[in-house]
């Protein structure tokens, strides 16, 4: 039996852990997409790297963390981290370099520095394919968070793995409904903000 | 699914009462028309004419509204048209090969959905490439992307002959190739149809193809028929000012002695030229890539004469020297009169020249068979 | 660390052999099963473009839901045992196999299709020897991320009594045996890495075989 208190903690705990993650994985994320843009062999690297890790079963990477990192919070936001990352660099990546060669030639030529640029014709072209790639990081996020309290995360997933050991349905089920809940409220929270950021051109 | 056949000949097809409405308008009103056993007829007008819905209601890809289509006597709304349609040859312009199949599959495909056997549909795939001047071994196993436009019109032909269908329809086949390779086609098309003596329907807004290949003509205008007869007919008897327009008699016939060379010719283009020293088999290919069916040899600036595609494919028996295989090809200078140009080439039997002016060529003279009907 | 001799010992100790083969099956009967459904749920939707939407936002939906959470309602269903496992995996996976026969289905051009007609094939023979060939790249694209889909999933079935690498996975976190984690964890990424990237070599032959036109 499984009182709601836990049920209210764990999903409290599973939140941040997502948020956490998700969090970290766009401020390490947004820069290596710059970076790419100016380094070749960086993109090479950073594109290889993210298409080969997202065939790798998420599983394996949550078990590969404890030999080096052990079990906990930590461990988990990595291995979390490790997938998220390259849905958002790789989005962002190509909606900044998706920008017409023609406009970047035109707003040197009035005078524009690198940042302006960036900050103001770049990134604003790159929103719709980055809030598409973080909304597709948090769902990814929320799924391996249920995992992760396998190796000590906690989180909703515990009272998953709680039911799995008796095989009892109500706790399975009180900890995979509000799993799913969270997950559907991502996709709709993500999917307005996208809406909202696109550009009235892009539409 | 084995077809029986419908029929073994044409002996008539008749039109009567065809409407067809296309929203608001007509796109085919009235029409009653009698195609004879064994005729080319030609279905030509502006576009929106109703000549492509006439032909499309012969095999059913549109339905009229009213009035009805027999072959035979046998009214096509009674047959299935899956069963109508794979008694007709069908050819269309441009696009019509499925890329994802070879030139083989392609032309088998239908007598593979008839269930013959392997060596059959082999024999016969091979038997058509022949037919339309393709060696198929060189052919057989290629993609319609590998072939040049020309090839691909051929490949079309032969998949509408694999079930040597009593009756052809065509749809603008030569439309989408350049003047030249098209009057080339055109008249090989010509001796293949004395060859299969087939009852042919062939829609084309161009009046010197329809001229050319035509034993009649129907000229069609905002959806009704005009006036149909032999091309003679319509030259000099036209009906109105319309049929005079579209055969262009007037206008020619007015400038026919003040015309020169340099007023018909089209400019000429450097994908033509081809050096003498090149082997006959790496000529194919490079016409191929170029999408031309002849080409002018040169040796340095010297004008060696003419190939066609069709003669240099023997290359696999025997490689020669595009200098040695070289036939003669009639120049013209720019001034000459147009007149005294189209019949030195029909004298010739050939439709195509250059035009030099002194030692370079600067164009290229196709006949025009208006204007031959005028000499 | 990881010596041939620890590499063996944890093979043979943790059953690797046959749980690579309950892995592999596992995976090869939710793919097969994927590619069928997806592919006959992509050509409904696109005889009955009505129902396109309604069917892919449905799938969209599935999609979200975290994996162990699916696996984890299907239990009351399908008991333990391989079937929630594999039940998961094709219920991920209908979405890109369908999804993407669907595109490819609709972005065959109208001309081919006229004609597959105008020649005398009849509705059946269009859609099977022209539309769903000249699909077949769009379509093996939606079969490779069926396949990393798949292959997470069937890792997963360990922690609910499918058998398979997940198993290993279990056993060497439970039992904090860090070799048997090390040499499972990267045997499965390789395995997975290893038919991903197979199932790209055959993306792209289909792509040149069929995709230019």
């Amino acid at each position: 039996m499984v009182i709601l208190e836990t049920v209210l903690d764990a999903t409290w705990e599973h939140i941040v852990l997502v948020y956490t993650t998700l969090f970290v994985s766009i401020i390490v994320s947004i820069p290596l997409a710059f970076a790419s843009l100016y380094s070749k062999k960086l993109e090479f690297v950073v594109m290889k790297f993210a298409n080969m890790v997202q065939a790798v079963p998420s599983f394996a990477v949550v078990a590969i963390m404890v030999p080096f990192l052990g079990i906990g919070f930590t461990p988990a936001v990595v291995a979390i981290m490790l997938r998220a990352l390259l849905p958002i660099i790789k989005n962002t990546y190509i909606g900044l370099s998706n920008v017409d060669p023609a406009l970047i030639d035109y707003a040197e030529g009035v005078g524009l520095s690198q940042w302006q640029i960036n900050r103001h014709i770049r990134l604003p072209n790159a929103y719709p394919a980055m809030f598409a790639g973080i909304k597709f990081a948090g769902i990814l996020a929320n799924s391996i968070a249920v995992l992760t309290a396998y190796i000590g995360s906690g989180g909703l997933g515990e009272i998953i793995f709680q039911g799995l050991i008796g095989y009892n349905t109500r706790t399975l089920l009180a900890g995979a409904i509000p799993a799913i809940i969270l997950a559907i409220l991502i996709d709709i929270s993500f999917t307005l903000l996208e809406k909202k950021v696109t550009p009235g051109y892009m539409k | 699914m084995q077809t029986e056949r419908l029929f073994d000949r044409i002996d008539s097809i008749q039109f009567k009462g065809i409407t067809k409405k296309y929203g608001t308008g007509f796109a085919v009103k009235d029409l009653d028309l009698e195609i004879q056993g064994g005729e080319l007829l030609i279905l030509i007008g502006p576009s929106g004419s109703g000549k492509t819905t006439t032909l499309r209601m012969m095999n059913r890809m549109i339905e009229q509204d009213s009035g009805s289509v027999t072959i035979n006597g046998l009214d096509t709304r009674e047959v299935d048209p899956v069963r109508l349609r794979r008694n007709m040859g069908y050819v269309i312009q441009n696009i019509g090969l499925f890329p994802h199949m070879t030139i083989g599959e392609n032309i088998g495909l239908v007598p593979k959905l008839e269930r013959w056997d392997k060596n059959r549909i082999e024999e016969r795939v091979r038997e058509l490439l022949n037919f339309v001047s393709l060696p198929p071994e060189m052919f057989m196993d290629r993609y319609p992307r590998q072939l040049s436009g020309g090839q691909q019109q051929r490949v079309g032909l032969a998949r509408a002959m694999a079930m040597d269908p009593p009756l052809f329809l065509m749809d603008e086949p030569f439309g989408a190739l350049d003047p030249i390779l098209r009057k080339q086609l055109q008249k090989e098309f010509l001796k293949i149809k004395n060859e299969i003596n087939r009852t042919i329907v062939f829609v084309t807004h161009d009046i010197e193809e329809a001229l050319i290949l035509g034993d009649r003509i129907a000229i069609m205008d905002q959806a009704k028929l005009v006036q149909v007869g032999p091309p003679e007919e319509l030259i000099f008897n036209p009906v109105n000012e319309l049929v005079a327009d579209i055969v262009d008699t007037k206008r020619k016939f007015k400038h026919m002695d003040t015309l020169n060379v340099k007023d018909l010719m089209s400019p000429f283009d450097e994908k033509y030229v081809f050096d003498g020293k090149i082997n006959s088999c790496d000529a194919v290919e490079e016409m191929t890539t170029r999408d031309i069916e002849t080409a002018f040899v040169f040796d340095d600036d010297e004008l060696l004469g003419q190939v066609t595609m069709m003669d240099l494919m023997k290359c696999r028996v025997k490689i020669q020297k595009l200098a040695d295989v070289a036939r003669p090809v009639k120049t013209f200078q720019p001034l000459d009169s147009v007149a005294f140009a189209l019949s030195e080439l029909k004298n010739s039997g050939e439709y195509l020249a250059i035009v030099m002016n002194s030692k370079h060529p600067i164009g290229i003279l196709v006949s025009d068979e208006v204007l031959l009907k005028l000499i | 660390m990881l010596t041939l001799q620890v590499i063996a010992n944890v093979w043979d100790k943790h059953l690797m052999t046959m749980r690579t083969i309950e892995h592999l099956q596992m995976f090869s009967i939710a793919l097969l099963l994927s590619i069928i459904i997806g592919v006959t749920v992509g050509v409904f939707i696109y005889m009955r473009p009505k129902t396109a939407n309604a069917v892919l936002n449905f799938l969209n939906i599935v999609e979200t839901i975290p994996d162990l959470a699916l696996i984890v309602l299907l239990l009351p269903i399908l008991k333990l045992g391989a079937g929630p496992t594999i039940a998961a995996c094709v219920l991920y996976s209908i979405l890109p196999v369908a999804r993407n026969t669907y595109t490819g289905l609709k972005g065959v051009d109208e001309q081919y299709t006229y004609v597959a007609h105008a020649i005398g094939l009849s509705p059946q023979e269009a859609l099977f020897k022209v539309r769903i060939p000249m699909s077949l790249p769009l379509i093996a694209g939606g079969i490779r991320i069926a396949l990393v889909f798949c292959m997470g999933v069937v890792t997963l079935g360990g922690l609910v009594a499918a058998g398979g690498l997940g198993t290993v996975l279990q056993n060497g976190i439970q039992l904090y045996e860090k070799d048997a984690i090390l040499v499972a964890g990267l045997w499965t990424g390789l395995l997975a890495v290893f038919l991903d990237g197979f199932a790209g070599i055959v993306e792209k032959k289909l792509h040149e075989r069929y995709g230019t036109w």
